[in-house]
């Protein structure tokens, strides 16, 4: 497994892979929907993809000594590993935002605050991602673009309802929305809730992905 | 020992099924698969290398492909008709990603290979002629140890003096290896300098397996002036040629003075039994 991930990493990566990690630096926006730092995760794995179709990726590393079932979870697992560094530079740049910039500044006029609780949500965006997106692209790899818009469509509903509720529910408003310092129970349960819910999103997506992937005939 | 084993490899497409195919190719054996385009050769060694779902049983040296995918690829070398993969990317990023799944790779044979070929790593695959692409896939199958070489369309793109390189090349691996080869071509002469066995296929039916020479010893081509001529006797895969008419006979048949025999070669018998299989299933 360490052997295709590192196959993964060397000969199927795309460039903006590595440039949408930096888009965690938008958390230091003023007054924009912080949840669609997440989108552009998913972005990159589309083009991994098509990177991936055109070098024939698939067919060549199926033939080497791996089993069939391993190669998608080898590209999830790549594909997971980028996600979390993009989690990890999310809640970092909302950590010096609010050690950096005076309170006022840390008002959101868009979606939530950057602050942890804003990580969880991602961390529920991006297993969403990965347990629509990777199932239905393993099931025919040849077919990358449906995949892509059903998962992003259904991300972006996600984020819609985020911004809405940051508007309108109590929980998002007043509790998790703010700096770290204020309700930070709250907002680290939140955290904990949106990583589990990352973790088993993604298990299902590796899951569902190598047995369909045993099927398909390259 | 039969280091590959194929017993009723099956696999249904829409417009195409691969018939029950059943072969197996002795150790240290070079074993010809042949037949014209569509025949289902690919579609066989695809089977074997189980990037198709087909049904069948593969075994690699006594263990099921199936049950034992990483192991059994461990001994197997696989090179397509060209290296079509990553055309962005230098063969060193490709050998380097490539080797590190074999633990057997051999660095200095692999290198030995480039040189033989005039091969540079600096380059990107792209860059590489078709027949340079070809070999460097065959150097890379050749240099992880591999006990079971499977090709498919090796030569095709290779010029003649490359092709005979190559030939030599398998010749020295079974000989001084024991190594064993499945390979698939639509170039009968690397068949004839190399191959023991020889493995038919027809709209993905067998048509014949067996050795080489013994398939060659068991039919000959007999020229008739007419069709009435031809049909009393027990000719296959009868057709009109430019001064009358010829198919094969079976070497056991009587066959009539009046008419000319001569040896068949394996273009010949590949012509004649591909068309008595569309005769037969035509009617």
């Amino acid at each position: 497994m360490l052997n295709l991930i590192k196959k993964e990493i060397s000969l199927c990566l795309h460039p903006t892979s590595f440039i949408f990690l930096a888009f965690a630096g938008l958390a230091f926006v003023p007054n924009y929907p912080y949840e669609v730092i997440f989108f552009f995760s998913g972005l990159s794995v589309y083009f991994c993809c098509v990177t991936s179709r055109e070098n024939g990726d698939l067919p060549f590393t199926c033939a080497l000594p791996v089993t069939k079932r391993d190669v998608p979870i080898a590209r999830i697992l790549t594909a997971a590993g980028l996600q979390c560094i993009l989690l990890l530079l999310t809640g970092i740049a909302g950590a010096l935002k609010e050690a950096v910039f005076p309170p006022e500044l840390l008002f959101n006029g868009a979606g939530l605050s950057a602050n942890v609780a804003l990580v969880g949500v991602g961390g529920i965006l991006l297993g969403v991602f990965n347990a629509i997106f990777f199932p239905l692209y393993y099931k025919k790899p040849e077919k990358i673009g449906i995949p892509f818009v059903i998962a992003a469509a259904s991300v972006f509903v996600l984020i819609g309802a985020s911004v809405t509720l940051r508007w309108t529910h109590p929980l998002f408003l007043n509790i998790l929305n703010g700096g770290n310092s204020e309700h930070t129970g709250a907002k680290l349960l939140a955290l904990a809730v949106g990583l589990c819910g990352y973790i088993a999103l993604t298990a299902l997506a590796c899951r569902l992905s190598a047995k369909r992937f045993e099927n398909v005939d390259l | 020992m039969n280091a590959l084993s194929v017993r009723d490899l099956t696999k249904i497409y829409p417009q195409f099924t691969l018939d029950k195919i059943s072969f197996c190719a002795k150790e240290g054996h070079i074993v010809g698969l042949i037949g014209r385009n569509g025949a289902g050769k690919s579609t066989v060694i695809k089977g074997i290398l189980r990037l198709i779902s087909a049904s069948g049983e593969i075994k690699i040296f006594g263990r099921d492909a199936s049950r034992h995918e990483y192991e059994v690829k461990q001994i197997m070398g696989y090179a397509g008709g060209g290296f079509r993969y990553y055309p962005f990317k230098t063969l060193f990023r490709v050998r380097k990603a490539y080797a590190r799944f074999y633990p057997l790779w051999d660095q200095i044979k692999y290198e030995n290979y480039l040189l033989r070929f005039g091969i540079s790593e600096k380059k990107r695959v792209r860059d590489l002629s078709e027949g340079m692409k070809v070999k460097f896939s065959v150097a890379l199958a050749l240099s992880h140890g591999a006990k079971l070489l499977i090709m498919d369309e090796p030569t095709s793109g290779l010029d003649p003096l490359s092709r005979e390189e190559f030939c030599d090349i398998l010749l020295n691996l079974v000989r001084e290896e024991r190594i064993t080869v499945l390979f698939s071509t639509h170039i009968t002469s690397d068949l004839l300098r190399t191959a023991d066995d020889i493995v038919y296929l027809s709209r993905g039916k067998m048509l014949a397996n067996a050795p080489l020479r013994e398939l060659l010893s068991s039919y000959s081509l007999a020229h008739f002036s007419s069709a009435d001529q031809a049909l009393k006797t027990k000719v296959i895969g009868l057709k009109p040629v430019k001064d009358g008419f010829e198919g094969l006979i079976p070497r056991k048949e009587p066959v009539p003075d009046d008419v000319s025999v001569t040896d068949a070669d394996i273009d010949s018998i590949m012509i004649h039994l591909e068309r008595e299989n569309c005769r037969a299933e035509s009617d």
